[in-house]
């Protein structure tokens, strides 16, 4: 037997040859001829032709039409190549994918039904991104209809994340912006298929010309397609008017269902916009309480126990609560600031006032914080703060009302975002009915836990422990008010409305295209 | 673009971040790329995952390193299209869990679990000490091999050759076992050696497709986009018991009770006799065995075929009728009947059908396995396993003198007998006489049947080698030494498809750290071992390859006419046989821009491919009915069926079926579960698929968590509530480690496959 030996002349080399590739440009006349030599040994070249159906419309769209994505889910059969084509041809990030998939599942024994769903931007005639984006960053290609992301003009505020029914645009943590497929506009442009039609082996994804019709508000209508029958398992076409068409010639069961309709996501608790909401509210509710202290009858009852049993009516308590209330709201604003990806870019924020209700939100706040200062100084404005604060307290409202989320309904999302205005100055002046108020508040908040709903679900299942903390810090605060009024149960009542807000963000119902199961 | 200044102050149309996604055309008639992803060259290569064997054009930068891929439209399999693991096939090389240097684990050290990176030279120290050291105290075939069907068949004709002519080792197998070994047997049987007969294009060219255990939309996706390029308007039947895509997007689907699959295809045989469907001219000119076969399946009426397979007469005419109407039938199988208890006889009864019927040989016929695995067909030629590489004989002292006379060895180093198998292997392990393991590429404390004592018997060695790009998977957690190796993409050889076409895989990406081919590290064995002088002529994989080649010459898998790696890329890959002599058509003469024209617009080829370049390109064999047999007859081989090894009872009611979960998932994840992308495309957490009736009986809802449990282990899941399974079965993706914690340990006792697809569980709501 050989002994084995300690040196290896071999290994030297070998790890130096592992190392070395072929150089490109001995490759690069390889390439060249591989290419005609295979042309003409290629079996598609003729047999192929007349079977490659057209992927692209003959012509771009004509006045009125748009172009769209279509899927004949009888062809597709679920090999998915059409996400991980899109994602190489479309040089993205590593778990970036602008197509997503999804699985219906329905039917019987005698007919069972499973149809793998794939779903990308769908260039909605009203895009609910475009709508609510504060700087303008979406734009509907006027002759193609793409709707396409400007991503040096996002500022990462996600809203359109919460605007999309369908999730499709996705924040990128590497570049603090959000990004969605664009119809691959530019191959298209060149007479190519984008790269997910390309690359599906049963040539299941087109794109068709569809036909809108635009309104006197320069909103768009899809104007011939069965939009009630977009997708089953999908959120309701009505709302952004989504260009997509799924057909089949397969009879869908009724009783079909998306393979993810029962998973319980909790979604993302958007911190800085939870410390944001609570704080502002305090501070506008502070600050107005300023304005209209000094004006309370000289009967008035109640004194400010909390803080120090100051008199509400002097100009001192006055000045110090308009100090206060500017401290928090400059804190609510800075953490507004840090929810941005891109918060340098964020000075155009005024661009989208005309349809989005974040940018409304913005410049109302910001007319808020600056008539606050000013009020400081001249007390004629207070009025018009407190006005201003009103207004901006009901833009949040609003920015979230108009997603439409179930969760965030008007009656759902006042009563919170209004209710920490109101409560917060109540509890300085009036500690007792301030804890009634709280008390009606959590109610109001606990209706939200029981019934069939997402939501509902979402806070008794994997929220439960933050709901019971939100209570518990809300019991706790009305309390205190009740029992020992001061600074402790001014902390804890702002505390528990930061919980609830939290839990406003996580426990929203967030709808989106037919998932994978789990 | 005279956009005002306002406007673009406020509106950033452009900027770093837009030009992050700018596409731009690109040469090589690519299209457009990503600019910075924008290549300075292309080159192709076969992917590494499938049989399928799809070509993939290499995106590559100025240092020759992919940087992107495309699916290649120029070669003949795929036709420009790829499954999800193809577009991500280079991800994986990526990972951060790669093994960069090789590591050694102390069992009696403190931490009994951690590995410390040694040099190259102590590693192949202690690979030689330590098997020297087995082999000198329990005799030398006391060290085993477990092998791969993911390796290049220049390194796995290395690794045979330096395992058992260098080493003195006598059991070698491989994971091909689990997927593939059936339908070698079953050929060898039937025709005489282990030949597919077919070719792609017969998806194409078929009148009717029976599928039977088989489900290409999700396990060969670009083989199904070949069946949806038929235009002969075909009947595409089904036999599954689970409606899967493929059953679905089929034109009849039959829901067989698992494991009933031989007496259905017994049952169909005897209506083909019953209905004189048969083909007797060509049954007596080229088939031994019928009448007796004939005979047998008499037994196998209707009415008793019905009650077994649980599929109604009707089903069952209407079956009959159209193999005995459609004048092209083709047959094809995959694991489904693979991985059986009687699998081979189920192969053999697939066989029998298109040998009674005549469909065999012509285009749009065969009775077609559809391989696993990149390199199934490479291992069944080369591994040197089962077979004595080169499709030859151990037991046959000519084979032994011609093969060791062409590879330059003594003929005594060649082993007189075929050695173990998988199974036997580690039954070995378990009675102590084989005390060293080395595990090439594969996941056997993942992927073997009945998990819990496969890993008790992988812990009873006294020493596990584990060589693997991973130093993450289950088996190389459990291996004493690790040896870092470069992965599909990081070396160059050549792939065995499922229709016997080689192909090319190149050398695009470097290896991380001290990771070497595995062609390199058998060569460093062989060296550290003293027999590295043996191997002499093995200098690189392409001289391998010139060596294989001679050793194919005459034999039914003769490849010795392909000149040599260029050739194969010029050709887009060469179908064997391939002998010497073989009229080159075209791969020598490069045709002139008007050749290229007049085949384009010359519509005879499009009708009837006669003697061109297409037909040379799509090669079938048995066109002449003569079988590789010694009197050139197919055989019928068949067996009374046997009851499923482990059913259903009160304590476990379900029959567990196993499968692919989706065409993102391969095996036990190692690489594809490396891709963000490909996670994104299957469930992440393990999803039982369970019937509603059976849902509801045991209050189970969808996306409740669930218990399956059977006699040896458990697995939680999530349950996924759907009638395309049938009443009283479960379904498991085979991707999660726990599954084969439930399954149950048979084997077809001619192939040694095991039965992953039927055994008994009980399911259970997780409160």
């Amino acid at each position: 037997m050989v002994a084995s030996r300690e040196n290896f002349p071999l290994l030297a080399e070998l790890l130096a040859e592992q190392q070395q590739l072929d150089t490109p440009v001995a490759r690069f006349s390889t390439a060249h001829d591989a290419l005609l030599q295979t042309a003409r040994l290629n079996v598609p070249l003729h047999r192929a032709a007349p079977l490659l159906p057209q992927l692209i419309p003959l012509t771009a769209p004509s006045p009125g039409e748009h172009y769209a994505f279509e899927v004949d889910l009888d062809s597709c059969t679920g090999c998915k190549s059409c996400v991980s084509a899109c994602h190489s041809l479309n040089g993205l990030d590593g778990n970036e994918t602008w197509r997503d998939i999804g699985l219906l599942v329905g039917g019987d024994s005698a007919q069972p039904f499973t149809q793998t769903i794939t779903t990308a931007c769908h260039h909605c005639a009203d895009p609910a991104c475009l709508n609510g984006c504060p700087v303008l960053a979406y734009e509907k290609d006027p002759v193609t209809g793409v709707v396409v992301h400007l991503d040096d003009q996002c500022i990462g505020c996600s809203y359109c994340v919460l605007k999309c029914p369908y999730d499709v645009p996705k924040y990128s943590q590497r570049l603090g912006i959000v990004r969605k497929c664009d119809l691959c506009h530019t191959r298209l442009s060149a007479g190519e298929a984008p790269a997910c039609a390309q690359a599906c082996p049963t040539h299941a994804i087109r794109i068709v010309n569809v036909t809108v019709s635009r309104s006197a508000n320069g909103s768009e209508r899809l104007i011939d397609s069965p939009i009630n029958a977009f997708l089953p398992g999908a959120p309701d076409p009505a709302y952004t008017q989504p260009t997509t068409r799924y057909l089949t010639q397969r009879l869908i069961p009724a009783n079909v269902a998306a393979a993810d309709a029962q998973t319980l996501r909790p979604q993302p608790s958007h911190w800085p916009l939870a410390v944001m909401l609570p704080l502002l509210g305090a501070a506008v509710g502070l600050s107005t309480l300023a304005s209209l202290a000094p004006h309370f009858p000289t009967d008035f009852p109640f004194r400010a126990t909390s803080v120090g049993n100051a008199d509400l009516r002097s100009s001192t308590f006055a000045a110090h609560l308009k100090l206060a209330a500017l401290l928090i709201g400059a804190a609510g604003l800075a953490a507004s600031v840090l929810h941005l990806g891109q918060p340098l870019r964020a000075w155009r924020i005024f661009l989208g006032w005309r349809k989005s209700w974040l940018s409304r939100e913005a410049m109302m706040f910001g007319a808020w914080f600056a008539a606050a200062i000013a009020a400081i100084f001249f007390d004629g404005l207070n009025a018009t703060a407190a006005t201003l604060g009103g207004l901006a307290l009901a833009c949040s409202a609003m920015v979230y009302i108009d997603t439409r989320r179930t969760f965030w309904r008007a009656a759902e999302t006042f009563p919170r975002i209004l209710g920490t205005a109101v409560l917060v100055p109540l509890a300085l002046v009036t500690p007792s009915v301030a804890a009634v108020a709280l008390l009606a508040k959590l109610a109001w908040e606990a209706r939200s836990v029981f019934g069939p709903g997402v939501s509902a679900r979402l806070q008794r299942g994997p929220l439960a422990r933050a709901v019971a903390f939100r209570m518990a810090l809300g019991l706790s605060a009305a309390l205190l008010l009740v029992v020992t009024p001061g600074w402790i149960a001014l902390v804890v009542l702002l505390a528990g409305e930061l919980a609830e807000r939290t839990l406003f963000f996580r426990a929203v119902d967030a709808p989106k295209m037919p998932g994978m199961p789990a | 673009m005279n956009k005002s200044f306002s406007d673009t102050l406020l509106h950033a149309r452009t900027g770093p971040m837009t030009d992050e996604l700018v596409l731009r055309p690109a040469a090589f008639g690519l299209g457009h790329v990503p600019s910075r992803l924008e290549p300075v060259a292309t080159t192709t290569s076969v992917c590494g995952y499938c049989s399928t064997g799809c070509g993939l054009k290499i995106h590559l930068n100025a240092q020759g390193e992919a940087i992107n891929l495309t699916a290649d439209p120029a070669y003949p399999v795929n036709l420009g299209m790829a499954c999800p693991k193809g577009w991500e096939a280079l991800t994986p090389l990526a990972a951060s869990d790669r093994a960069t240097a090789p590591l050694v684990r102390d069992r009696h050290a403190r931490n009994p679990t951690a590995f410390t990176p040694v040099s190259w030279p102590s590693a192949l120290s202690a690979f030689t000490r330590n098997f020297k050291r087995i082999q000198r105290d329990h005799g030398p075939h006391a060290v085993a091999v477990l092998s791969t069907g993911q390796i290049v068949t220049e390194e796995m004709a290395l690794l045979g050759a330096v395992a058992k002519f260098g080493l003195g080792l006598l059991h070698v197998d491989s994971n091909t076992r689990q997927c593939m070994a059936t339908s070698h047997v079953a050929y060898k049987q039937s025709f005489g050696f282990d030949a597919p007969p077919y070719t792609y294009a017969d998806f194409e060219e078929s009148d009717a497709l029976i599928f039977i255990g088989a489900n290409p939309c999700i396990a060969h996706p670009i083989m199904w986009q070949r069946v949806m390029r038929n235009q002969r308007s075909p009947d595409i039947v089904v036999i599954d018991p689970r409606a899967t895509e493929t059953a679905q997007a089929a034109t009849f689907h039959i829901p067989a009770r698992p494991k009933s699959d031989l007496t259905l295809l017994y049952g169909i045989a005897h209506l083909l006799i019953a209905q004189d469907a048969v083909n007797h001219a060509f049954v007596a000119a080229h088939t031994t065995g019928f009448e007796a076969f004939a005979a047998f399946v008499g037994e196998f009426t209707p009415e008793r075929v019905s009650a077994e397979a649980g599929v109604s007469v009707e089903t069952l005419q209407r079956l009959v009728s159209i193999i005995a109407r459609r004048e092209r039938v083709s047959f094809w199988w995959t694991m489904g009947v693979n991985q059986s208890h009687e699998a081979t006889r189920t192969a053999q009864a697939i066989i029998n059908l298109a040998l009674m019927t005549g469909n065999i040989g012509r285009p749009g016929t065969g009775a077609n396995s559809i391989t696993g695995q990149c390199n199934a067909m490479g291992s069944r030629l080369f591994g040197n396993a089962t077979s004595l590489m080169g499709g030859y004989d151990f037991a046959e002292a000519g084979d032994r003198e011609h093969v060791a006379d062409i590879l330059g060895i003594p003929t005594p180093a060649i082993p007189d007998r075929p050695g173990l198998a998988y199974d036997q292997i580690l039954d070995a392990i378990d009675r102590g006489e084989i005390r060293g393991l080395w595990v090439i590429a594969t996941n056997t404390a993942h992927s073997w049947i009945n998990q819990s004592r496969a890993r008790a018997i992988l812990a009873k060695l006294d020493y596990l080698v584990v060589q693997d790009m991973y130093a993450t998977t289950e088996t190389a957690q459990l291996a004493d030494l690790v040896l870092p190796a470069a992965g599909w993409g990081e070396k160059e050889g050549i792939f065995i498809n499922s229709e016997r076409r080689l192909g090319l895989a190149r050398k695009v990406a470097r290896a991380p750290g001290q990771a070497l081919s595995d062609f390199a590290i058998f060569k460093l064995v062989a060296d550290a071992w003293g027999c590295g002088a043996m191997f002499h002529a093995w200098r690189t994989p392409e001289a391998t390859f010139q060596l294989m080649k001679e050793l194919t010459r005459g034999q039914p898998c003769d490849f010795s006419g392909i000149r040599d790696y260029a050739h194969i890329e010029a050709e887009g890959g060469i179908q064997w046989p391939y002998p010497a002599g073989t009229l080159v058509s075209s791969a020598t003469a490069r045709p002139t821009a008007d050749d290229l024209a007049e085949e384009i617009a010359s519509e005879t080829n499009v009708i009837a491919p006669g003697p061109n370049q297409n037909h040379d390109r799509e090669r079938r064999l048995f066109a002449d009915g003569r079988f590789f047999t010694a009197d050139e007859r197919a055989r019928f081989f068949f067996d009374a069926p046997r009851p499923m090894p482990e059913p259903p009872d009160t304590a476990y009611p379900f029959i567990l079926l196993t499968g692919r979960g989706s065409s993102a998932q391969w095996h036990t994840g190692s690489r594809t579960d490396k891709s963000a992308v490909l996670r994104k495309l299957a469930p992440t957490v393990l999803t039982l698929e369970i019937h509603p009736d059976d849902a509801i009986r045991l209050k189970i809802v969808p996306g409740a968590a669930v218990r399956v449990q059977s006699r040896r282990g458990s697995a939680d899941a999530i349950a996924l509530v759907t009638p395309t399974v049938q009443r009283g079965q479960v379904f498991l993706p085979m991707h999660f480690g726990t599954v084969n914690q439930l399954t149950f340990a048979s084997f077809d006792p001619h192939s040694r496959q095991p039965s992953y697809k039927c055994c008994a569980v009980t399911v259970t709501a997780i409160p």
